[in-house]
């Protein structure tokens, strides 16, 4: 880029161009054939996520072969024999109902505790607490699966099997889910023990959606309505949560997504066992993580391979249509909001 | 409690008795009070893990565990912290350079509808989960391409997951500049290109950089892309088409061994303790580089 500069132009790499002294002469209108070349070079390099995206998708069809989904893929039957994979069983559900616990539940308290943390931070806390406090809460979001994980599994599994889960089962065995015999609570790995590791996992993600949708309600209705004589937590109630309404939702589905597809810390808490889970307290596997603790043995096998690359496609196609909706819902906060302002007022 | 700021109620409702006073005001400091609560019941497991982490880790931490291989039950962490950057640096390549043109061309020359959809493709990259990927890589890097294991299959899939984060911190860069900027860049007979080049890149930079700085604390932390790509190796990385081990390989193939001194699950807790500071690390970095970004563009904005 070393055309000679019009006179007056003083662009530098550090210096961005202003008018300093008189102004420039009337600079040539830049040549049409840099700015179509521009544009027609540019399109499919702004497509490349597109295209990955493309390539992913498009690898893993190719990679199930075409001879996918057949009836028996949907049964709760995993019954894989090493001297006959083309004769064994491959059934999704049960890992399918691991996945729907895992992430259901963990939704459920992520959901609360970050709505509870994102009407904090917007509205209570002061300005500079509340700043510290995103950062660490941000933080929870960097920190790599494995460590939740070697976490989950080394310092509170022995914990939950030893205090929570038996407290637990005596305080409210009479919920389905939480009984069982005394056997049932083995080394503190099962669903329990997930489901607290996901929501910690989920919650960096739901709270900052939140955060950022609690924070695009408009100023003038919050005044309006503390002007009205309403107290803080009424206009929260009234006003920013029905403002915001469609963010937060964004936030459940984007979390939903996110806690769909975690595989690692889960493989490494959830005791990767293939069963109908007989309490909270009992082992499972989610479809991410059977994936996970298997691929090794695939190798071997092309059938099993074929069977994991469908759980792939599964969680795929719901994770992309999970973050489709959140993205619907938080790409709309701010219009929506505004023109909510627009419409009530 | 009825409504109370609902049209209907008027301003009657304003002079309401004062016990009713009251209990609007309770509820009120309840909430107060109480919501900040739920942060203490998400901040408590962070801090308790940080400091297991420390406490099983740091009493066999030495010099030693950052400089020597891998040998027998114990040995150093040198293997997989050579392995970690090597895959890091390939996927940081590949990633910047797709992901920073990508988002250049996104923000500056796309057509808005193309734009539109770019962006939501990089939603759904980022959103894809990170076993679907090391499958993906498994089956297109390492068994089609007959590699096996190797380096360079890592790298890839890790790259592939590291677009999207940098992508889109790119296309907000450009998009960001304040449009005066290029109003007075192109009205002073700047191209396009020289725009971009010269106007543009040096202001979007910071954030960028933040974005390629975030993306590599992503990809570090990262297991499942690289363990059926990469492979695994206790020696050091030999070259791009051998296996290589990782740090994050090394808690998940360590985890559950028994504790005993010197043990695997020591050399665990401590790949685990390096991960947190290099991570909480980055992203101090992260947050210096954005604080930098937002001084530099205030000035220009005021």
């Amino acid at each position: 880029m070393d055309e000679p500069h019009p006179p007056g132009d003083r662009s530098g790499p550090d210096r961005p161009p202003a008018f300093l002294g008189p102004p420039a002469p009337a600079a040539p209108a830049p040549p049409r054939r840099e700015r179509s070349l521009g544009r027609w070079l540019g399109s499919p390099l702004a497509l490349a996520p597109l295209l990955l995206l493309g390539i992913v998708v498009a690898v893993l069809a190719i990679a199930s072969e075409g001879q996918n989904f057949g009836l028996s893929f949907w049964g709760p039957v995993w019954a894989f024999n090493p001297t006959d994979p083309a004769g064994s069983t491959y059934g999704i559900a049960l890992f399918a109902l691991g996945t729907a616990i895992t992430a259901g539940a963990a939704l459920l308290l992520a959901s609360g505790l970050s709505l509870a943390i994102s009407i904090a931070l917007t509205v209570y806390l002061p300005p500079r607490t509340s700043r510290v406090l995103t950062t660490l809460t941000d933080l929870l979001a960097g920190i790599p699966s494995v460590v939740y994980g070697i976490w989950g599994f080394v310092v509170l599994a022995p914990y939950f099997a030893s205090s929570l889960e038996p407290t637990l089962r005596n305080a409210l065995g009479w919920l389905p889910g939480f009984g069982g015999p005394e056997s049932a609570i083995g080394g503190g790995s099962g669903l329990l023990l997930g489901i607290f590791i996901l929501t910690l996992m989920v919650i960096p993600l739901t709270t900052a959606v939140m955060r950022e949708s609690l924070r695009s309600v408009p100023r003038e209705l919050v005044e309006a309505g503390l002007a009205l004589g309403a107290t803080p937590w009424e206009v929260v109630r009234r006003v920013r949560l029905r403002v915001a309404r469609r963010g937060l939702w964004g936030a459940v589905f984007l979390g939903f997504g996110r806690a769909v597809g975690e595989s690692v810390a889960l493989a490494m808490v959830l005791g990767n066992t293939v069963q109908f889970p007989p309490s909270l307290y009992g082992g499972s596997s989610t479809i991410a993580s059977f994936i996970f603790t298997q691929l090794d043995s695939a190798f071997f096998y092309p059938e099993l391979l074929r069977a994991l690359v469908e759980f792939a496609l599964v969680i795929l196609i719901l994770t992309i249509a999970f973050n489709l909706l959140g993205q619907r819902a938080v790409s709309e906060v701010r219009p929506r909001a505004v023109a909510g302002a627009g419409g009530r007022a | 409690m009825t409504a109370v700021v609902g049209a209907a109620e008027g301003p009657g409702d304003l002079q309401g008795s004062a016990a009713r006073w009251r209990r609007r005001y309770a509820v009120d400091r309840i909430m107060r009070w109480g919501l900040p609560l739920a942060l203490l019941v998400v901040l408590a497991p962070l801090f308790d893990m940080i400091y297991w982490i420390a406490v099983r880790a740091l009493p066999t931490f030495t010099l030693a565990t950052l400089t020597t291989d891998q040998v027998g039950l114990g040995g150093g962490l040198y293997a997989m912290i050579v392995g970690s950057f090597t895959l890091l640096g390939l996927a940081t390549g590949f990633a910047a350079a797709v992901g920073i043109a990508a988002g250049m061309y996104t923000a500056e020359y796309a057509p808005p509808p193309v734009a539109r959809w770019a962006r939501v493709a990089g939603n759904l990259l980022a959103g894809i989960p990170a076993i679907v990927l090391g499958y993906f890589g498994y089956y297109a890097l390492v068994l089609y391409t007959h590699w096996g294991y190797t380096t360079l299959a890592g790298g890839i899939t890790l790259g592939v997951f590291m677009v999207p984060f940098i992508y889109r911190t790119a296309d907000l860069a450009f998009a960001n500049v304040p449009s005066e900027q290029r109003e007075a860049a192109l009205a002073m007979g700047a191209r396009p290109g020289q725009y971009l080049t010269r106007v543009a890149w040096p202001i979007a930079l910071p954030a960028i950089l933040s974005g390629v700085f975030l993306a590599m604390a992503i990809g570090l932390g990262e297991t499942a892309p690289l363990l059926y790509t990469a492979g695994w190796s206790s020696t050091p990385v030999a070259g791009l088409f051998q296996p290589t081990s990782f740090l994050t390989g090394a808690i998940w193939n360590f985890y559950d061994y028994p504790a005993t001194e010197g043990s695997f699950q020591a050399l665990a807790f401590q790949a685990a303790f390096l991960l947190l500071v290099l991570v909480i690390g980055l992203n101090v970095v992260v947050q210096a580089v954005a604080e930098r970004y937002r001084r530099r563009t205030r000035g220009m904005r005021a």
